[in-house]
């Protein structure tokens, strides 16, 4: 009976504590992004190892506004293979900024995007050579 | 055995079909029409609608410019006299969580945040209401509302709250009410930016108003599957189409230029040298704040 008890009580907990919960790898990469920083929004990404490396896999729009400085800072979970980065496009498909830089193969934990064209934007995140992993991008205003 | 695998059965059926109940609220509660017929839903894909759902200007924006701007911080601009015990439909709740969510923003990024109380408890009572209080922590918020030097944590866990809520909303065939909840926000954040422009003129202030122009197609076909769904989502479309009616003749222009990209501490610091002109004239902008005036105070009276 004892047995059936433990396993109530954790379905209980599991359901009383459903929907309160943010992951701690979120919440962190958001209050730590810099003294100076706001949170805005995040973009929880987990991805398996891709067939073709060379596209990033997960995107989403965001309007940008001019005269705002913001900062995209990229947090990868311990079990990660890969590290996460991110490409930013604008309509018309042109890259505007990019945390991982293909000749010299290094990567930015965060860039700080000084905004001067208003607009929906694509960001477009993945794991360095297409490798799996799980993360978060996190975007903040900074003053 | 047997009869320990039922009643393990009964009590799991029982605690899942308790779960979207009011968590202080143990009465039967007659369930209010508020899912979508698959077939409108359908219209436009989930992942769609959750990129435009994520697309709309966060209030904290708003707020932001006009810190920068060293606009002072005015009670007067906030949705006071929303009475959250007043607000008898689904629409009039959700809509005015949104509106109030965009207050609970403005107050925060002021660290005015001893005047949040009463919005938190309204925004309490209509989340419980609507069935979404289970993922908006108000003690945790109360606590660091308190404590001025806790503003990270306190933007973090507000407006990860509204996204959970929206996020739970759209994935439970509620989608009218994360679209209100959204529409609320945008609502009040453009109310807030047309009143102070009109008492403190400022050229971002007023590009940055132009610039909604931007997503209120986006808005719009948020709304759309339900316009014909009752009198209060008809009238709510048509003050949106009205809105977009105002803003048909402003124009946003673009310059060329590439990036400029240098390294510091370890991250990358990019200066984006394209710009967006926004050809906006005094009546156009009048227009706005009239209209964008007439529509949030409507909405914020009570039932």
């Amino acid at each position: 009976m004892k047995k059936y008890i433990t396993i109530l009580t954790l379905l209980l907990i599991g359901v009383v504590s459903y929907g309160q919960t943010t992951d701690p790898l979120v919440s962190n990469c958001a209050i730590n992004a810099g003294a100076n920083a706001k949170y805005l929004k995040d973009f929880r990404v987990q991805l398996g190892k891709a067939a073709n490396p060379n596209e990033l896999r997960y995107k989403a729009n965001m309007s940008l506004w001019k005269n705002t400085k913001y900062r995209f800072t990229m947090c990868n979970a311990d079990d990660s293979k890969g590290q996460l980065i991110l490409s930013i496009k604008d309509e018309t498909n042109k890259i505007v900024i990019s945390s991982f830089d293909k000749n010299s193969g290094k990567t930015y934990p965060f860039i700080d995007f000084t905004c001067n064209k208003s607009g929906m934007y694509q960001l477009n995140y993945d794991f360095t050579n297409g490798q799996q992993g799980s993360g978060v991008g996190v975007v903040s205003m900074v003053k | 055995m047997k009869i320990k695998v039922v009643f393990i059965l009964f009590v799991v059926v029982a605690i899942f079909s308790c779960r979207n109940s009011s968590s202080k609220n143990n009465e039967f509660v007659f369930p209010e029409l508020d899912s979508i017929p698959l077939s409108e839903a359908e219209k436009l894909s989930p992942e769609a609608i959750a990129d435009i759902s994520k697309n709309i200007s966060s209030p904290v924006e708003i707020a932001n410019l006009l810190q920068m701007l060293e606009v002072p911080f005015s009670q007067n601009y906030l949705a006071t006299s929303i009475d959250a015990n007043k607000q008898s439909t689904s629409f009039d709740k959700a809509l005015k969580l949104g509106i109030l969510g965009a207050d609970l923003g403005y107050l925060n990024m002021y660290e005015r945040t001893g005047n949040s109380l009463d919005v938190l408890s309204s925004i309490r009572k209509l989340a419980d209401d609507i069935k979404v209080g289970q993922f908006f922590d108000f003690e945790a918020i109360k606590r660091l509302s308190q404590n001025k030097s806790n503003l990270d944590s306190l933007l973090f866990i507000s407006i990860d709250s509204y996204s959970q809520i929206d996020t739970y909303l759209r994935e439970n065939d509620r989608g009218q009410l994360s679209a209100l909840m959204i529409i609320g926000v945008w609502i009040e954040g453009q109310y807030l930016a047309t009143q102070v422009v009109s008492q403190y003129p400022d050229t971002m202030l007023r590009d940055r108003i132009g610039e909604q122009k931007i997503i209120l197609n986006d808005l719009l076909l948020l709304i759309s599957p339900y316009c014909n769904r009752d009198q209060e989502f008809t009238a709510l479309c048509k003050d949106l189409q009205n809105i977009k009616d105002v803003y048909r003749d402003i124009r946003i222009t673009y310059t060329q230029g590439d990036p400029i990209s240098v390294e510091k501490d370890g991250g990358l610091i990019v200066e984006q040298t394209e710009t967006s002109v926004v050809e906006m004239s005094k009546e156009q902008l009048d227009g706005i704040i009239a209209i964008m005036k007439d529509i949030r105070n409507r909405l914020i009276l009570n039932n």
